[in-house]
């Protein structure tokens, strides 16, 4: 019918007002203005805990299967901190490896055992297609990373 | 029948074709969509992902705390295009990453990992729209495509009558189709 087509058309012409736009939202975006260093997080993490922050940085990796989590640099070499976030909620596109992004969420602390940190690690592994030596873990830690809530990639 | 089942009858019918028929494309693109989505723990739905290993020659140490390590270490592999950043995870480990392609080189072992990431024909597009990644009005034409999907569901149950209708051997195949997720609610849901 013809007004199927013309909605058809209508639906095109406004859809091209939406894109575009500089950076592609993820999730809720981002909300902050003050950016948060990576180092800063790393050097006091008990002053973030639980606190929402905006962090900078590029993306170093990305969850190759599911996109629900990602990993950008931080401030200082070698630094990076990991944004998780739930599966299927936010997808972040293993393309976008060495992109700039923004990405907004809440610190989180997790304690985790040796046996726990070795299960992450080999599970890590296997997604990334990586290898994985467990003999490198000698012990437990704590890791600090960003339950993510949207993201600004460029 | 009477004369205003009759017209219910038509109406469901001549809406019931051309519903069908405008989102035909858009069933199929969600169809291939979900196939290869529900399989997302067995590979990537979008991308294809290579992983090359070489073993490539060592670097100097002398070059490894260089402000211009990128474009020397592109120099030392010979590695052509933009170069879009970089990361050194430790003294010896440095990643490249260009457009779709990410470089890990381990300059004092000369491990060299390259991989390439390009999105997969046809169903990075289907996927893009599956998974609502344009969002804002793609948001809006989604919720009609459902409701268009319910609406072909209750007119293609009302809209043939007698013995194959809803009141004849309709009904236990409708049930047949209901019973299917609510089996799989019993055995999987606690």
């Amino acid at each position: 019918m013809k007004y199927l087509f013309g909605l058809a058309v209508i639906l095109f012409t406004f859809s091209g007002v939406s894109f575009g736009q500089k950076g592609d939202n993820y999730g809720k975006g981002v909300t902050l203005t003050k950016k948060t260093k990576v180092s800063s997080i790393f050097t006091t993490p008990k002053n973030f805990v639980g606190k929402t922050v905006l962090v900078e940085g590029t993306i170093i990796d990305v969850c190759e299967k599911r996109g629900c989590w990602m990993e950008i640099s931080g401030d200082k070499k070698g630094q990076k901190i990991k944004v998780k976030v739930d599966d299927g909620v936010i997808v972040f596109p293993v393309s976008k490896k060495g992109h700039k992004a923004l990405v907004e969420g809440v610190v989180e602390e997790l304690v985790y055992t040796k046996e726990e940190l070795i299960e992450a690690e080999k599970h890590k592994a296997e997604e990334q297609g990586t290898k994985f030596d467990a003999s490198t873990i000698k012990s437990g830690k704590t890791v600090y990373r960003i339950k993510g809530s949207g993201a600004k990639i460029f | 029948m009477t004369e205003r089942e009759k017209k219910t009858r038509i109406f469901l019918r001549k809406w019931h074709r051309d519903i069908g028929y405008f989102i035909a494309g858009l069933t199929i693109i969600y169809s291939i969509s979900g196939v290869a989505v529900n399989h997302i723990d067995d590979w990537n739905p979008s991308y294809t992902i290579t992983k090359e290993m070489f073993k490539a020659d060592t670097l100097s140490k002398e070059f490894w705390e260089s402000e211009n390590l990128g474009n020397i270490v592109m120099k030392h592999l010979k590695l052509e295009g933009e170069l879009k950043d970089i990361f050194q995870e430790s003294d010896e480990q440095i990643k490249l990453f260009f457009e779709g392609k990410e470089v890990d080189f381990n300059m004092a072992t000369g491990e060299l990992t390259i991989e390439t990431t390009s999105g997969k024909p046809v169903l990075k597009e289907v996927n893009f729209l599956h998974l609502n990644k344009p969002k804002k009005v793609w948001t809006y034409v989604a919720d009609v495509f459902a409701v268009l999907l319910i609406f072909l569901a209750g007119s293609g149950i009302f809209m043939v009558r007698g013995k194959n209708g809803i009141v004849g051997r309709g009904k236990w195949i409708v049930a047949a189709g209901i019973l299917i997720p609510v089996i799989f609610w019993i055995l999987y849901m606690n």
